[in-house]
């Protein structure tokens, strides 16, 4: 008899709604709303023994200590498997869902499942660590998206091959796996485009990734009075790399003072960056980070301050969401310390 | 043009007093080929072991692999431009030694991360799950280990070491002549002008190759085409068979793509299978892959009006050498044949995210409707544990990691022959 | 209110394609804003009037993906 776990926010726990959405974490012995249909699909196979209710903004607002006190309440009652939501299309119960998946299977050790609809910001931030069904935008998908969710947790209990995402329901949680197709990569490639040339459908083997659009920022108008910064994606750190910036799949960032430096020295700085041969920008970092002409322009009273640190990562086989996450870092530190534009120099 | 390629199937070899092929057997009088190889200046000595498929052998720093091919036709040269004089390849007929390989073993310890000099630290194992997925873990290999003379610098040493190997490529082959082929295949190709006769209705499809990236600098006196490395040249038509029969090599540092390779050159057998029943076969456009964006398009730019308003191409394959800005090049070259009216499909290794760990997938370079044909050629970096050997070819000490004759584990970039740029094998990555 | 940045790239069609929306054409990647074929002085002339057309940049009010070259 499986004994399972489930996770659900204020409103589908039958607290509240938006006025709950600051409780914290709190355990009902058994189901609770969905859990009816959590506790159907699972039939006589397993029950489901317990129930966490969380506000999505307490949870959304300190996800890890909000983890660790759903992990406290559930532990006691040794779930063998951890099934959260489904979210649908709610953005901080997608956050909550994934969390909490990711640490039931990191610290209580158990399989857990999910469900979303592919808007929902959860998605993209969990689905390479936990996985998450693929559901309707709303809880009219409830009884579909539960029947789903408990079918797979099955397959991870009983740790059978997963198949492919489009096959098994859940979304691609952006692992490459090499397998061996029927033929070589020569005749797939020369059919693929026989195919195309009759006008008839075919499926390439590589998606296209799709970037979002970020609207443009205004323009400075007083450039004169205006605090320029520097931010590169070329890995220029300090010698020594003191905060270790990867040289490739990078997930950090550092800031390093140029206050009163005229020129960036050579003998300071190194280069942490396996994409590029970077001989000349050792030679002279300015050539990466081009602090010398901006101080000079600044002494001219052309803008108003070069910003006093520089900002670095390294660009090379980045996750885009990891490098979102940084520039974002970067961009909350800019705008606190009264930034007004950016030149950001990549490799 | 006619090509007639005769393969005398090796299925073992060994040192002998003279370099011949009997009984399916490669006798090779290495004094000999020491010799042919040492006129070189460029060498101090040079080291020649065999390894045979199944033995517990590790091939350290290999560069380039190289199939023995030598010409058998009167007037005929191999590898012309290196070891044979200047003359039309792709005619007459050439004798293969299938199941060997020429394996370059370059002698250097350090590496240089970006540079081109890089003694890359792949291997060949040829027992094994290395072997299982490599080419050449399954060949009969004839490994030359030359060093380098003083005041070689390392770019000599590179274009000394490809040399080395297509002689030896050549001088082995010549001892397949006068034998009985095990297998004769034939790749007949007329020129553009009568290309097309009888075929109207079949779509004319062109082959856009790319075969140097300048991500790395270009070797001056490494032979890549006729002799010579070309890293200034417009995309040029030539003939298959040209690129079947020696015309051309993989530039170093080889990724992903040995000559090997390009001799039984894939993409170009499947085009040839399919002429005349699905496609006629109109052509290879050699293009390089440059390193700054001006020169990306107007690469992309001649190649698709070559293939376009000269060749009259309906459809074309494109592949690429070398890494990511070459896979940028490719899909502009693809992104304008579109916008042309000639339908593309393209083939690709993908440069997933992390070396040590392929769980973050991979995206493309390049996001462009059009492209919308794309055959995966595989995940570079996905890992193999490969067992302890007992027997390591290669200069004693050299690997950046650790003792390599115990059991490592290596991504299969790193093992060569298990992946291919033109879609020799069979590998597919598959998004989970 | 967001923060105008300008990204200087040589491989601009990365740029384009991500969603950057002020571009700039650098020199090479592998020195963005510089060029050792220069001697030091010219070189630093070059930066300089990189850096001052990327300022214009800044300057400029843009409705969608903008590349100067």
């Amino acid at each position: 008899m499986i004994r399972v776990a489930h996770y659900v926010n204020q409103f589908f726990g039958g607290i509240g709604g938006e006025d709950k959405a600051d409780m914290p974490p709190r355990l009902v012995e058994g189901m609770v709303g969905p859990g009816k249909a959590v506790q159907a699909a699972l039939g006589d196979q397993g029950e489901v023994v317990a129930t966490v209710i969380c506000g999505d903004n307490y949870f959304a607002e300190h996800v890890e200590r909000a983890s660790e006190e759903v992990r406290e309440l559930l532990r006691p009652y040794k779930p063998d498997l951890l099934v959260a939501g489904p979210a649908f299309n709610a953005g901080r119960y997608g956050i909550a869902c994934g969390a909490t998946c990711r640490m039931a299977q990191n610290n209580l050790g158990i399989p857990a499942i999910t469900g979303m609809y592919e808007g929902n910001p959860g998605v993209d931030l969990y689905r390479r660590d936990v996985y998450i069904i693929q559901t309707k935008d709303s809880a009219r998908g409830m009884v579909d998206a539960v029947n789903k969710m408990v079918t797979f947790a099955g397959k991870l209990l009983r740790k059978e091959n997963i198949g492919r995402p489009a096959e098994e329901g859940y979304f691609a949680r952006g692992q490459l796996i090499n397998e061996t197709a029927d033929r070589i990569g020569a005749e797939r490639v020369v059919e693929m485009l026989l195919a195309k040339l009759r006008g008839e459908p075919f499926e390439s083997e590589v998606a296209r990734p799709v970037y979002d659009r970020v609207k443009p920022a205004l323009r400075i108008k007083d450039i004169h009075s205006a605090t320029i910064a520097l931010v590169t994606d070329g890995g220029l750190v300090p010698k020594g790399n003191p905060d270790k910036i990867e040289m490739i799949t990078a997930t950090r960032f550092g800031r390093y003072d140029i206050k009163n430096i005229d020129t960036l020295n050579p003998e300071a700085y190194e280069v942490s960056h396996g994409g590029y041969d970077s001989t000349l920008v050792r030679q002279d970092p300015n050539r990466l980070v081009p602090v010398d002409a901006m101080r000079d322009l600044e002494r001219e009273g052309v803008i108003g301050k070069l910003h006093d640190t520089f900002y670095s990562t390294t660009g090379l086989a980045s996750i885009v969401v990891i490098m979102k996450k940084v520039g974002q870092g970067i961009a909350e530190s800019l705008k606190a310390e009264g930034v007004s534009g950016v030149i950001l120099t990549s490799t | 043009m006619r090509l007639e390629l005769n393969t005398v199937i090796i299925r073992d070899i060994q040192f002998a007093d003279k370099t011949m092929v009997s009984n399916g057997v490669l006798h090779v009088n290495r004094s000999e080929l020491e010799g042919l190889l040492l006129e070189d200046p460029r060498f101090s000595r040079v080291d020649i072991e065999l390894a045979r498929p199944g033995e517990k052998c590790r091939i350290l720093q290999v560069g380039d692999v190289i199939e023995p091919r030598a010409k058998t036709s009167p007037g005929d040269e191999d590898f012309p431009g290196v070891v044979g004089g200047q003359v039309p390849v792709g005619r007459g007929s050439t004798c293969v030694l299938g199941g060997a390989a020429v394996v370059l073993s370059d002698y250097r310890e350090k590496r240089e991360v970006g540079k081109s000099t890089d003694p890359s630290g792949e291997i060949i194992d040829m027992s094994g799950p290395g072997a299982e997925a490599s080419i050449y873990g399954k060949t009969y290999n004839i490994v030359l280990l030359p060093t380098p003379s003083d005041g070689t610098n390392p770019q000599e040493y590179q274009a000394a070491l490809k040399i080395a190997g297509l002689r030896t490529a050549a001088y082995l082959a010549k001892a397949g002549t006068g034998i009985t082929p095990d297998a004769t295949e034939v790749f007949e190709l007329p020129p553009l002008t009568e290309v097309k006769a009888g075929f109207e209705r079949l779509p004319r499809v062109v082959y856009i190759f790319q075969i140097l990236s300048l991500q790395f600098d270009a070797i001056p006196g490494e032979p890549v085409l006729y002799g010579r490395n070309v890293p200034g040249i417009v995309p040029a038509l030539i003939h298959p068979n040209e690129v079947l029969d020696g015309a051309l090599t993989s530039p170093s540092p080889t990724l992903n793509l040995q000559t090997y390779q390009i001799q039984n050159q894939p993409i170009i057998k499947e085009l040839y299978k399919r002429h005349g029943k699905d496609l006629c076969f109109t052509g290879v456009i050699v293009t390089t892959a440059p390193n700054n964006m001006t020169e990306i398009e107007r690469v992309s730019n001649m190649t698709a009006t070559l293939a376009k308003y000269t060749v009259g191409a309906d459809g074309a394959v494109l592949t690429k050498t070398g890494g990511g800005a070459p896979e940028l090049t490719m899909a502009m070259t693809a992104q304008l044949c579109e916008r042309l009216g000639i339908k593309t499909a393209i083939a690709m290794l993908h440069m997933a995210a992390d070396v040590s760990d392929p769980r973050y997938g991979a995206t493309t370079i390049f996001s462009m409707p059009e492209v919308d044909a794309i055959v995966s050629m595989g995940v570079p970096f996905m890992r193999l544990t490969l067992p302890p050997v007992e027997r390591i070819i290669g200069r004693a000490g050299a690997s950046a990691e650790g003792p390599v004759s115990g059991e490592i584990v290596r991504a299969i970039n790193n093992i060569r022959g298990t992946l291919c740029q033109l879609g020799s094998s069979r590998l597919k990555a598959v998004r989970y | 209110m967001g923060i105008p940045a300008v990204q200087l790239s040589a491989v601009i069609a990365v740029a384009e394609m991500v969603g950057s929306n002020r571009i700039m054409l650098a020199q090479k990647i592998v020195n963005p804003v510089g060029n050792a074929d220069l001697d030091p002085v010219e070189e630093k002339k070059l930066r300089r009037s990189m850096v001052k057309k990327a300022l214009t940049a800044l300057q400029a009010d843009v409705e969608k993906q903008t590349v100067l070259r």
